[in-house]
């Protein structure tokens, strides 16, 4: 009961949603069970310090035969980021989405992508996995496309099709991965790959179909074409929604495929992740900087922020994947928040192109900070949480002896600061070109809550640059459970 | 059996492929639509096929000799795919009919205004 809540509460507003006419109830039940959700994950946290994994076999079937939900540190820590960022991303939605798509079913579809989110955190089963995925996807190619304007249908025509052919392919990879294995369930499938370590070749190519579908689930480099082409279209909230959880849930996947199967691989598949994050890291960062639109410049730097995460996961020692953790964390609250002050960018001048902006820090310094606090966060400037993330990131891939990869860490980050510091002096601090000042009328609404809620995740980076050794410490744990993949086969299965 | 399915679903491949490397939007479609066909008869196929075996074990049998029941579960996955298929085909349909309203093109070309350049 204690995971399948979780899924109960997002559940409980999707049918509620289903009966409810009027908007208004709609958004005060969505500000109410984000709430339920958010207090929920957070009294995961003590129970997992104390009980490790939490294990929960739905129906009472016992473990390889039913449908099992685990979640260790690092699912908890995933979860409990996920529910603030929504929660506060629900708020923000209140002020920022118009009473249209409010009205159609914005905050509907929100909820079906966090019930999908916490699915796929918590599933201990492939094929689960799989499901959690499209519940997760098939809502957000609804909020991509909700209101119908012209940009918004081609880029979820983007989105769409190329992440059913991820789908396709992670599920042809876990039909071939039952024909040879015979089972379904991660801990078993982990033990029953020791026991055939000898003829893992037979393996590979269902392993390798599953890698590229969470790759391009998780934008990585050869695969993230759609991020780009499709993030930028959607209203700012639900761009903000996408780049704080969606590719965090592949990479979630990702780390949690790599260190139950990969790595008896090791050789090949360190090889793989390493070049693909490298990559990633780099293209992202090159082509963030030759664009002019707020929301497509930091689209990039989702691919390029990737990257750090998957190449600490290509270390592959205790420190490598403590820091892919904490950069994840990291990652995921300044993301967002950039995010959501272009939200409130777009709202205040109509559009968000940097040529024709300006002067936005005079209008606003309280929002001037926010950015400056969530940008120089992603650049990695201290004592901001992204500095703590970098510095984690680049000592142990010194120390696993990949110099050269974490050099060229450090030299992206030089970009991303370039890509800030543009988007910084074009929006907020240069004059307004007067030929630009277009039309747009102003806006007399208040907008308290989105400031609220950018106010709430600043908060928060800057908190978790204050304290980042105790929650580095959280995340060394849950990197030493995810180094000791027989723990928690112990956990699911049972003591052999 | 089983080279007939696996050429077979080569076969679907390719054509589910040529069909999405197409540059209308509806030959795109159809094209996955060949894909995730092909894909659910690949995990048909990976289960093990057996000629006339039902999944069940008789009442009180002790043990039951593999090859002569066929495995229940790639049946059971199938199925899920299927449903989450029907719905994503129904959407990504409405989605092209829409998209056809607003734009009145189906041509892939056409779609290049929200790219990075």
């Amino acid at each position: 009961m204690i995971l399948f809540a979780l899924l109960l509460i997002p559940f409980t507003y999707l049918m509620l949603a289903l009966l409810i006419k009027k908007a208004g109830i709609k958004k005060r039940l969505a500000i109410l069970f984000s709430t339920l959700n958010l207090l929920w994950a957070m009294a995961l946290v003590p129970i997992v310090q104390y009980r490790e994994i939490i294990v929960v076999q739905m129906g009472g079937w016992s473990a390889p035969f039913g449908i099992s939900l685990v979640a260790d540190r690092f699912s908890v820590l995933m979860l409990l980021v996920t529910a603030f960022i929504f929660f506060l991303i629900t708020v923000y939605a209140t002020q920022s989405v118009d009473k249209a798509r409010r009205k159609n079913g914005h905050f509907f579809f929100t909820f079906g992508i966090l019930m999908g989110v916490n699915g796929s955190f918590m599933a201990g089963d492939l094929f689960n996995l799989y499901v959690w995925f499209e519940v997760m996807l098939m809502s957000s190619f609804i909020l991509v496309s909700l209101g119908g304007e012209r940009k918004q249908l081609e880029g979820s025509i983007k989105y769409l099709i190329l992440n059913l052919i991820s789908s396709l392919f992670f599920v042809a990879g876990i039909g071939l991965l039952y024909g040879k294995l015979g089972s379904l369930n991660l801990a078993d499938l982990s033990q029953k790959m020791e026991l055939a370590r000898a003829n893992l070749a037979v393996l590979n190519p269902a392993l390798i179909l599953i890698f590229v579908g969470f790759s391009i689930k998780g934008a990585l480099f050869p695969f993230f074409f759609w991020l780009p082409a499709s993030y930028h279209t959607p209203p700012p909230a639900v761009s903000a929604l996408f780049a704080g959880l969606l590719t965090k849930v592949g990479i979630y996947s990702l780390i949690r495929f790599y260190t139950l199967f990969l790595y008896y691989d090791a050789g090949f598949w360190q090889q793989v992740v390493l070049w693909m994050g490298a990559l990633s890291m780099v293209i992202g960062v090159i082509a963030a900087s030759s664009q002019y639109d707020f929301r497509k410049i930091l689209s990039f730097h989702i691919i390029s922020q990737v990257g750090y995460v998957v190449i600490a996961l290509g270390f592959f020692t205790e420190a490598a994947l403590t820091a892919a953790i904490f950069f994840l964390v990291h990652n995921m609250l300044s993301k967002t928040n950039a995010f959501l002050v272009a939200g409130w960018v777009h709202r205040e001048k109509g559009t968000l192109n940097l040529k024709v902006l300006g002067d936005m820090f005079k209008k606003s310094p309280v929002w001037g900070i926010l950015f400056f606090i969530s940008a120089f966060s992603l650049a990695g400037l201290p004592p901001l949480s992204g500095f703590f993330g970098k510095y984690l990131v680049l000592q142990s891939g010194i120390e696993a002896g990949y110099t050269g990869v974490a050099m060229l860490a450090l030299f992206v980050g030089l970009f991303t600061l370039f890509s800030m510091v543009k988007i910084w002096l074009e929006v907020f601090w240069k004059k307004q070109p007067e030929d630009s000042a277009m039309e747009w009328p102003v806006n007399q609404k208040p907008a308290h809550w989105m400031l609220f809620s950018s106010l709430a995740l600043g908060t928060a980076i800057v908190a978790m640059g204050l304290w980042a050794a105790p929650i580095a410490e959280y995340c060394q744990a849950a990197a030493q459970d995810l180094l000791n993949p027989s723990k928690y086969i112990e956990y699911v299965l049972g003591p052999s | 059996m089983e080279y007939i399915i696996a050429i077979f679903i080569g076969l679907l491949y390719a054509c589910g492929v040529y069909l999405v490397l197409r540059r209308s939007i509806v030959k795109v479609i159809l094209g996955v639509f060949v894909l995730s066909n092909a894909t659910n008869l690949i995990i048909f196929l990976s289960g093990g096929i057996t000629r006339g075996g039902a999944a069940f074990i008789p009442e009180g049998a002790e043990t039951v000799d593999p090859a002569t029941i066929s495995d229940p579960l790639p049946q059971a996955l199938i199925l899920t795919a299927i449903v989450i298929s029907l719905g994503i085909s129904a959407y990504i349909l409405a989605l092209k009919y829409r998209y056809f309203d607003v734009t009145g093109t189906h041509d892939l070309d056409q779609l290049k205004n929200t790219d990075q350049r």
